[in-house]
């Protein structure tokens, strides 16, 4: 490990924690669109593989840091993953205490990032023994996980039937592209489908708002109201081990263990099933939400650091929500990583503890204090600047370009066709797990299909 | 909730949990797409330099747009303990 190595990977460090601190705070950032994007374009200039760990690291713990900021400010969530909290950052808003809430939230995250790292690396070394067992039946295990995904969702049936019909679109299309000579035969085209789903929803809207009965029909808004607590100031360096209680600290504790051990699971269903454990124990509401928001911020903040490092270490598969959503680009993204070579079977051990490290120190340490401190500051200074128009203008322009380059012409509108199609999946209730495991598992359920008649 | 003489102020609509005008939309999606692939264009054709050019028009577009357009949202401040 050299010394210009560490310094790249500080400075990457330092840029994603910065750019996520913004993007984390702008409400309706899902966490996959946001990081998945930036990430692939990383991968593809051909930085250091170790550089763009450390950058991913440092990116998922800043955006988990403040992306439940604004729930606290405004009860505005800053991502799907903050959801889940709304509801108690609002009872403590309305006691107007949104400052200890977002204490008690970021000084959760830090707990979680404290046990989730070295215990992920634990978990990861014991899982490496099974790891050539798992890999032979990659393909079984990708397609079981769609499957496992789709029943444990709200919507399963709908879920479970979708699979089929969709891997048949995904292996049309690239079967097209083939026959076109548009990609070379055998190249499967994935990035951009990948964003295609990612982007879904909004592809979707955008159709319909071409469709002028539609358009008319759908509800108007006025302004958007963000009702800010005036802020008391705080003095000194705030310290996670002062702000949180006992019980608080404990509890985070034994969520970030079991946010670990489970992730696997999808993130926003344990962080539910958390919040509904604890709110029935405790009867004081501040104390309730309190809890409740220290730890669901502590579970996150865990599931999304295991759910990247343990797949990453142990397997080189993502077989887990996190690593194949936002995390995607660190197992494929070809030609540069593909499941047979990517950070899995390039970096070393060392090198993992290194880039989780690195990462999380610097994200901890400029998020973690800036948030406390200023975190009414930035929020306001996002939401009078940082209008929605722009970043989905920003999505839509990284998902063009992608398309492009993967594809030509001929690949936008495919890319089109998989969002509309996706979004429409998406309304009805098949999430975006279940849509990623069958893009992964797509050749493989196609070719049992047609061997089967 | 029909409120046909309503005047003209209620026209955003809401996308990915956030309200946008449709005509302020449409100009970002056309401003950040020219800028985008304008730029990959331009660039010399040696990878990964389309791909970077791409992106840093993306970000031009992306700082034009948020120039051009206000975020629909105002902001009321309360004194703490206000329900």
């Amino acid at each position: 490990m050299d010394i210009t190595l560490i310094m790249q990977m500080v400075l990457a460090a330092a840029a994603g924690t910065l750019i996520y601190t913004i993007i984390g705070i702008a409400p309706g950032t899902d966490e996959t669109a946001v990081l998945a994007p930036v990430t692939l374009v990383l991968v593809l200039t051909g930085l250091e593989p170790i550089v763009i760990l450390t950058f991913f690291i440092a990116s998922i713990i800043a955006k988990k840091l403040t992306d439940s900021i604004p729930v606290a400010v405004a009860g505005v969530p800053g991502g799907v993953m903050a959801a889940p909290m709304v509801e108690h950052a609002l009872v403590l808003k309305q006691y107007g205490k949104s400052d200890l809430s977002i204490r008690k939230m970021a000084s959760g995250s830090v707990i979680g990032t404290i046990v989730a790292v070295p215990l992920s690396l634990l978990l990861a070394n014991a899982l490496i023994p099974f790891s050539d067992v798992i890999q032979n039946y990659t393909n079984q295990i990708l397609f079981g996980g769609a499957i496992l995904l789709a029943l444990m969702s709200r919507n399963r049936w709908i879920a479970l039937a979708s699979i089929v019909p969709f891997a048949i679109l995904i292996q049309g299309l690239r079967h097209l592209y083939w026959g076109l000579g548009v990609v070379p035969e055998g190249t499967n085209v994935f990035v951009s489908f990948f964003l295609g789903i990612t982007i879904g929803p909004v592809i979707l809207i955008l159709f319909e708002l071409l469709n002028k009965d539609k358009r008319k029909s759908m509800q108007r808004y006025g302004l958007k109201s963000i009702v800010l607590n005036k802020d008391a100031k705080h003095k000194g360096l705030p310290n996670p081990f002062k702000i949180l209680t006992k019980q608080e600290l404990s509890i985070s504790t034994l969520a970030s263990f079991f946010g670990s051990i489970l992730f696997i699971l999808s993130p926003v269903g344990i962080t539910i099933l958390l919040g509904e454990l604890v709110s029935s124990r405790v009867k004081d509401p501040i104390k309730k939400s309190s809890l409740a928001i220290s730890s669901m911020d502590a579970l996150t903040n865990a599931s999304y650091i295991a759910g990247t490092l343990i797949p990453l270490i142990a397997l080189g598969i993502p077989l887990s929500p996190v690593a194949i959503g936002p995390a995607n680009a660190l197992f494929n993204a070809p030609p540069v990583f593909t499941l047979e070579h990517n950070m899995h079977h390039i970096l070393s051990n060392t090198d993992f503890i290194w880039a989780a490290t690195i990462g999380a120190v610097v994200a901890i340490g400029i998020t973690y204090f800036v948030i406390v401190k200023y975190a009414q500051q930035i929020c306001t200074f996002v939401f009078r600047w940082v209008p929605h128009e722009a970043m989905l203008g920003l999505f839509f322009g990284l998902v063009l370009l992608l398309a492009f380059m993967d594809g030509g012409l001929v690949n936008i509108g495919g890319v089109l066709l998989i969002g509309l199609v996706a979004g429409f999946m998406h309304r009805l209730g098949i999430n975006y797990g279940v849509q990623f495991m069958v893009l992964y598992a797509a050749p493989w359920i196609v070719s049992q299909l047609a061997n089967l008649s | 909730m029909e409120e046909k003489n309503q005047p003209i102020q209620e026209e955003n609509i809401e996308v990915w949990a956030d309200l946008v005008n449709i005509k302020d939309l449409v100009l970002a999606l056309i401003i950040t797409s020219v800028f985008t692939l304008g730029a990959y264009f331009i660039a010399p054709n040696e990878p990964p330099k389309p791909l970077y050019f791409g992106l840093i028009g993306s970000i031009v577009g992306f700082i034009i747009s948020s120039i051009l357009i206000k975020p629909k949202r105002k902001f009321e401040t309360v004194e703490n303990g206000d329900i």
